[in-house]
């Protein structure tokens, strides 16, 4: 059983207070479905643990002229119900909504599958293939823009400070015509670790040709980000089937590293050719 | 590429512990001056509704609503021995137990009735008995309980029911195995991902010799539940062990089915009564699980011309026989 202080800021402003001060030795918690676990098989013995659910600026779907931004703290469920994100970001619904059981994405947030930077996180990835950004502030830094594929630095690690608090995450609309498509494998149809996901993001000008596309797959790699490799085989050409297969070989050359095991790639070709159908 | 395959699985399974292993099982059955009835049994309903079916069996006999039976189970101070709910055995040892009470105590409240009404082919039903012949001269049964309390007869039974069998001969393996069997067929559709080795079943179609359904509902319950288990079974379920340290500590990691993977379930309950079971029924808890992975199994060779020997068959394990075949 653990003891540590429990802290519940009503504000932004209280919440860097607390962290300048207890950082270094604070777990921040917001729905716990990755905390709570943690804390339970003692992966983590904070003294401090900051609750930061009761912060209203941290929750929620706003719309801006030419971005999107989503508080940390909204959960999975409120992402796949905002009318907001129906419009513009269908994809980062796509991932949300596959995240374990409902019961689950009633409490998990996007803040936190970014923030415990698991390799097997379902929503990340979804929002480096959308080219996100992530708000962070603090005392000592103030304001700080990230892209969110410099986010994790390796597994469960970001690269955040230890008095910084993720407080949006920016996603800018996309160009009209732009296709999405998201793919989870697991080992059963709920509830599932994510075995793996692919996310892709494609737009292409009047003329057909594929002007951008990004490619990210997820629980392959250690930190998930863009593959430039097989995302280059589709720039300046025109849509059509038979790229996929060429850009799913160069997926699986470019990946083939440390850490994904020999079995997973045809998998992850599998996966690929399935995902960019559906974009094609 | 994704291919589909049948596959059928059969079994037999021995009802009751067998090989002369104690199988008793006692129940009592009261009949209060007011007419309610109280049962009582040591057996432990764990899901599978034997709670259900023993007030059926007791309002059957008695010409009760079956929901107005006052149920006493698993209590080592009020109710008497009724064995383990295990070994499929519930329905069929505790099950007669039930029936020998509520008819012994049936016999009184007849011989009482009989005198009352002067009639001697009576009938039990809808909480009154009453005259075949003579439908008009009836008493209802919490009148005839009381005359039963004030003439000072046993109002309260308790049968006990054995099946312990003689056992096989340790040399030949032959004899008396086990009290009955319960027989299933089951079918199983796959589509198995070839490229993925994911493999998704689409349907599977039981077939299950119960002798006779006392609950239908619950049977078909028994099937549906035994099925997904057996599904588990054949492509999720795995104990990890890494370095002597076991890597699936909990369901967290350990991969049981939840009701997103329950594929189309077609349920046959067949229904050949074996006389000395109560109302002709047998036992349905194990035998649900048992044909189910063999039938996946065999579904998957169908498919891909795979065979599987160890389970689960899972991505992994497709994908790399898939590869030893191609070579």
């Amino acid at each position: 059983m653990q003891t540590f202080e429990f802290y519940t800021p009503k504000t932004i402003s209280g919440a860097l207070e607390y962290l300048s001060d207890k950082g270094n030795r604070c777990k921040i918690i917001a729905g716990g479905t990755d905390v709570i676990p943690a804390l339970r098989r003692e992966e983590v013995r904070p003294s401090h643990v900051m609750n930061i659910l009761e912060i209203e600026q941290l929750r929620g779907v706003s719309e801006e002229k030419d971005s999107i931004r989503i508080g940390p703290a909204t959960t999975f469920t409120e992402i796949t119900h905002s009318d907001i994100l129906k419009r513009h970001l269908p994809l980062l619904i796509e991932a949300a909504s596959q995240v374990g059981a409902p019961p689950i994405r009633n409490r998990g947030t996007i803040g936190g599958n970014i923030g415990n930077a698991s390799p097997a996180a379902d929503v990340l990835p979804a929002v480096i293939a959308l080219d996100g950004e992530l708000e962070l502030q603090s005392k000592s830094l103030g304001v700080r823009i990230l892209p969110a594929g410099k986010a994790v630095e390796a597994a469960y690690k970001t690269c955040f400070g230890a008095d910084e608090l993720l407080t949006g995450i920016l996603i800018r609309k996309l160009p009209g015509g732009t296709r999405c498509a998201f793919c989870k494998l697991g080992r059963r149809n709920a509830m599932a670790r994510s075995y793996m996901s692919l996310s892709v993001v494609l737009n292409a000008g009047k003329d057909g040709a594929i002007s951008d596309v990004r490619i990210v797959p997820g629980a392959v790699e250690a930190v998930a980000r863009r593959v430039a490799a097989a995302e280059n085989v589709f720039i300046g050409k025109k849509v059509q089937a038979s790229l996929i297969d060429k850009a799913a070989e160069t997926l699986a050359g470019d990946l083939v590293g440390v850490w994904i095991p020999e079995y997973k790639m045809p998998v992850l070709r599998s996966v690929f050719r399935h995902v960019l159908g559906r974009v094609l | 590429m994704k291919k589909r395959g049948i596959g059928i699985g059969c079994m037999f399974y021995g009802i009751g512990y067998g090989f002369s292993r104690q199988d008793i099982s006692a129940a009592e059955v009261e009949i209060c001056e007011d007419g309610s009835v109280i049962v009582r049994s040591g057996e432990v309903d764990y899901g599978q509704g034997s709670d259900t079916i023993f007030c059926q069996i007791v309002a059957e006999e008695l010409g009760l609503r079956y929901d107005t039976i006052r149920l006493i189970t698993a209590d080592t101070f009020t109710t008497p021995n009724a064995g383990p709910t295990s070994a499929s055995r519930v329905t069929y040892v505790t099950g007669n137990a039930m029936l020998k009470a509520a008819r012994a105590l049936k016999k009184t409240l007849q011989s009482v009735a009989e005198e009352i009404l002067g009639e001697k082919d009576l009938a039990f039903l809808n909480e009154e008995i009453y005259s075949n012949a003579h439908p008009e001269k009836r008493i209802a049964l919490s009148k005839l309980a009381k005359e039963a309390h004030l003439r000072g007869l046993q109002i309260v039974e308790t049968a006990w029911h054995d099946i312990t069998t003689a056992d096989v001969n340790p040399e030949t393996g032959q004899g008396d195995a086990y009290a009955l069997y319960s027989y299933a067929s089951q079918l199983a559709e796959v589509e198995v991902d070839t490229e993925t080795g994911k493999v998704e079943v689409l349907r599977i179609v039981a077939a299950h010799d119960v002798g006779k359904a006392i609950n239908p509902s619950n049977v078909e319950g028994q099937i549906e539940g035994g099925v997904l288990q057996g599904l588990g079974f054949a492509l999720m379920e795995e104990v990890v062990q890494k370095g002597g340290y076991l890597r699936t500590e909990s369901l967290g990691e350990y991969t049981i089915p939840t009701s997103m993977d329950v594929p189309q379930i077609d349920s046959h309950i067949i229904e050949v009564p074996v006389f000395s079971g109560p109302y002709g029924a047998k036992g349905v808890g194990e035998p649900a699980l048992i044909p189910t992975a063999p039938a996946i199994l065999n579904a998957i060779y169908n498919a891909i011309g795979v065979r599987i020997t160890e389970t689960p068959a899972n991505m992994e394990n497709i994908r790399r026989l898939i590869q030893e075949t191609k070579e």
